[in-house]
């Protein structure tokens, strides 16, 4: 039955004519015919625009107006909602889960310290420095299921997520980066290509001393042996024994950490980057050397 | 060169910390004033006296006694929306919605009730317990207030502590 249908399909095929435009025909009801404006019985006439008065004449008034009463648009009070808007910082959220995912995915390493520029080179998160991010914290969600041992470099960190990543023998430190130094490091080929040298990192406003002095946040400000301590609390606190890092075979990585003005691990302020020649240019003026080492 | 970036930083703790005052210079001066009182120095401003002493002018114009007119009286609102502006040609909000209301990332606009401080002697304290709260906008005065403003003021914004931070998504919600 089957070869029957083959052999009259074959047949068919040899006997009807080649397919061409004239033989082609969307499926019906698929297309609509367009209802051009101004064209024919029912796009002509008053063309859409409804009969007489304003509406049909253009003459419509502007956007909120009422006739006269006051628009409700100024009826209300004003508040400060928006206040201050372009001067709060914002800082792009990153979940466990996803940190996680991106791991398992092999997208980010957890053999290497991760820093924004692998995540942003991961394509994990999108930073706009320019519409006031000052980075990226770290959120809960995934805490339960999350199991890599990473050494995490974020801008935010909540109580819970430094606990879930300490738990697992990773290290977290939060830093801070200001606007130009964290458009440098979101983007660092097109900084390259500019052909300037690398800025100092400049150190946190006076809001922000405190959280990244304070040893409970993980601040790179803070004393390191208080930090020994906060982990230590935390563990007690959520109830997990605390891996001991200096154990591990990747403790030399899980402890490297950036220098207060170092924008970029390997790289120090005042060094010119050469892509095209792979050559990197480093300062020997006295008094650029003392500004770049401050 | 962490140990010296440490330094620095703590150098600039102790130059933000509050400097103590020289105390012990001021109540001397208080005291030392007691029985020889400083000499009378002529006041800095002389008392007008009362009345019309005014040099009178010939004829007075009508202009002083009427105020100025003043630039910012012949300058009315526009509160005209920009559907393309002049320089970049793009569409400009209306900064009138942008100081009154706030935008949810959800949709939905919030703001106050109006007269929430005017008058409030009159007002009963649960009608001025009504007039606080703050309120939603029904779906034609959103799709109004949508139109009015261009589309930064309706991205997600991630601030420290935002109050309205568990408001910008809808849970729960049944169509």
């Amino acid at each position: 039955m089957s070869g029957n249908g083959g052999n009259r399909a074959l047949e068919l095929l040899r006997s009807l004519p080649r397919v061409s435009l004239a033989n082609l025909r969307p499926n019906p009801g698929s297309r609509k015919r367009e209802r051009r404006r101004g064209r024919g019985r029912y796009g002509g006439r008053k063309c859409g625009r409804g009969h007489k008065g304003e509406r049909q004449r253009g003459n419509r008034p502007r956007l909120g107006f009422e006739g006269g009463q006051t628009p409700f648009y100024l009826v209300i009070p004003k508040y400060g909602f928006n206040e201050g808007h372009s001067l709060r910082r914002q800082y792009q959220p990153l979940s466990l889960q996803r940190l996680q995912y991106l791991i398992d995915l092999g997208r980010v390493d957890p053999t290497q310290p991760i820093d924004l520029t692998q995540l942003i080179n991961a394509r994990g998160v999108t930073v706009q420095p320019l519409k006031r991010d000052y980075g990226v914290q770290l959120v809960e969600e995934g805490a339960d299921i999350f199991s890599a041992k990473v050494n995490i470099e974020v801008q935010r960190a909540s109580e819970l997520a430094i606990a879930a990543i300490e738990k697992n023998g990773g290290v977290v430190t939060t830093s801070f980066y200001d606007p130009r130094s964290l458009g440098i490091l979101c983007k660092p080929v097109l900084f390259f290509l500019r052909g300037q040298p690398i800025p100092k990192r400049m150190l946190p406003p006076e809001d922000l001393v405190r959280y990244y002095t304070d040893a409970r946040s993980r601040g790179y400000l803070a004393d390191p042996s208080k930090v020994a301590e906060a982990r230590l609390e935390l563990a007690k606190k959520y109830g997990y024994i605390l891996p001991d890092i200096t154990k591990d075979e990747l403790f030399k990585m899980l402890s490297a950490r950036k220098d207060p003005r170092q924008i970029f691990f390997g790289l120090a302020p005042g060094w010119i980057v050469n892509l095209t020649d792979k050559k990197i240019l480093k300062p020997t003026d006295e008094s650029l050397l003392k500004y770049y080492s401050t | 060169m962490a140990a010296a970036a440490r330094g620095a930083v703590s150098g600039i703790l102790r130059r933000w910390a509050p400097r103590a005052l020289p105390l012990s210079a001021l109540p001397a001066r208080c005291v030392g004033h007691g029985p020889a009182p400083a000499p009378l120095r002529a006041p800095l401003w002389a008392p007008r006296p009362l009345g019309g002493n005014r040099p009178q002018t010939a004829a007075p114009s009508v202009l002083s006694s009427v105020t100025p007119l003043l630039p910012s009286i012949l300058q009315q609102p526009a509160r005209t929306l920009t559907y393309y502006g002049l320089r970049k040609g793009k569409r400009k909000s209306v900064k009138a919605v942008v100081k009154r209301f706030l935008r949810l990332h959800n949709g939905l606009w919030v703001r106050r009730k109006a007269g929430y401080k005017k008058k409030l002697w009159k007002k009963s304290a649960s009608q001025k317990k009504r007039l606080r709260e703050f309120v939603l906008c029904n779906r034609t005065q959103c799709k109004l207030l949508d139109k009015m403003t261009t589309s930064f003021w309706k991205r997600r914004n991630w601030y420290v502590d935002d109050p309205y931070q568990k408001y910008q998504d809808r849970t729960n919600l049944q169509v």
